[in-house]
């Protein structure tokens, strides 16, 4: 008896629809199944945008334009591909137009800048902090071109596979790799100047 | 989420099992370890977690469906106007400009008119008197009473009543 009344109560998966259906409510004029949308996608659109860009406020304007954007083009969904794929792709075009506007903002206020370590940090001891990594991350990714630090974070952070992020960007999943392996290279390389005492990881793995 | 010692018996370089990622993102004992078997794991051990944005979810939302909202306004009010307004308004705009071109070109053709002189006209308006107020009765009046200096002094009373009217 207790089964059977269990099983009459709808339970969260039952009740909360999917990213199709809610897509399908807001185009039949729903405005609330959008804001239900918003919702389910505010911290991984956040956190994709934080990790591309590297800056909190920045991140939160562009990610309220992705929702904009989203909005405006709902329309032209086509509910055959993943939703997300969909998001993603919005998400890295608004944000890698962002960061190729900032670069070349800042490349004409100061393209000399460096933050180097000195040898005497490097040699002390190695514990890896995970407050730390994620400095690290912003301050060397500096030198990856905007598609290349997307790939990066949806490759190493968002778990994407390389043909997923080769759909989101519209690409072949060979330059995908390229891509990755080139940003790979960079950071490692910019890691060992700017924060000696990380870059021995790779020596001794080498 | 798996434990330490299955984390460590089952990371391999280059994983995408979520299991391991999932510990590998949240443990700091195990992040040096994994780091030893694969330095990529240093970078991807951020990631995974939740991010809110700054002010909350909630203010976020409230934001994007605030700026949807004002953009639906907008777009509404666009297409509010039927089609025969349109053209209604293109004609007007046609007919305005076709107007102003003649006017234009008659006065370039037209000869100069004589300067029209004005005179200044005083209207006099005869002065009224008010009527005098001797009784007044109000239950919302205000009434004021300004102080004076001596006695002397003529009394100034002001009052402040809706029900009055505006030109007393």
């Amino acid at each position: 008896m207790a089964t059977a009344l269990r099983l009459m109560i709808p339970t969260n998966e039952s009740v909360e629809l999917d990213d199709r259906q809610l897509v399908e409510n807001v185009r039949s004029g729903k405005p609330e199944a959008f804001e239900q949308l918003v919702r389910r996608k505010t911290s991984k659109v956040y956190a994709l945008c934080y990790r591309i860009i590297g800056n909190s406020e920045d991140a939160k304007d562009i990610s309220q334009l992705v929702f904009i954007k989203l909005w405006e083009n709902i329309e032209k969904y086509d509910p055959k591909y993943a939703f997300d794929t969909w998001l993603y792709r919005m998400v890295t075009n608004v944000g890698i137009d962002f960061i190729r506007s900032r670069q070349s903002r800042d490349n004409a206020v100061n393209s000399t800048l460096r933050l180097v370590k000195t040898s005497a940090d490097a040699e002390q001891g190695l514990i890896v902090q995970r407050k730390e990594i994620e400095h690290v991350f912003q301050t060397c990714s500096t030198v990856l071109s905007p598609k290349q630090k997307t790939i990066f974070v949806m490759r190493e952070m968002d778990d994407l596979a390389s043909s997923e992020i080769a759909r989101v960007l519209g690409c072949r999943e060979s330059t995908v790799r390229n891509h990755l392996f080139n940003a790979r290279k960079l950071l490692q390389e910019e890691l060992k100047k700017r924060f000696p005492e990380y870059s021995k990881l790779w020596k001794e793995n080498a | 989420m798996i434990s330490c010692q299955t984390f460590r018996a089952t990371v391999r370089p280059g994983t995408d099992d979520s299991n391991v990622l999932e510990h590998l993102r949240s443990c700091d004992a195990c992040l040096d370890h994994a780091v030893s078997i694969d330095p990529d794991f240093f970078f991807r051990s951020i990631g995974g977690s939740e991010m809110v944005p700054p002010g909350g979810v909630d203010n976020f939302v409230s934001d994007v469906m605030a700026q949807v909202r004002m953009r639906q306004t907008e777009g509404s009010s666009m297409r509010r106007l039927p089609l025969n307004q349109y053209l209604r308004a293109a004609a007007a705009l046609l007919f305005v400009i076709a107007g102003t071109t003649g006017v234009y070109r008659f006065s370039s053709v037209a000869p100069a008119i004589a300067p029209i002189t004005t005179a200044a006209v005083q209207i006099h308006k005869p002065l009224t008197t008010k009527a005098v107020v001797e009784t007044y009765q109000s239950q919302n009046a205000t009434i004021v009473e300004m102080p004076t200096a001596s006695a002397a002094d003529a009394k100034v009373v002001m009052i402040y009543d809706d029900s009055l009217p505006a030109d007393l």
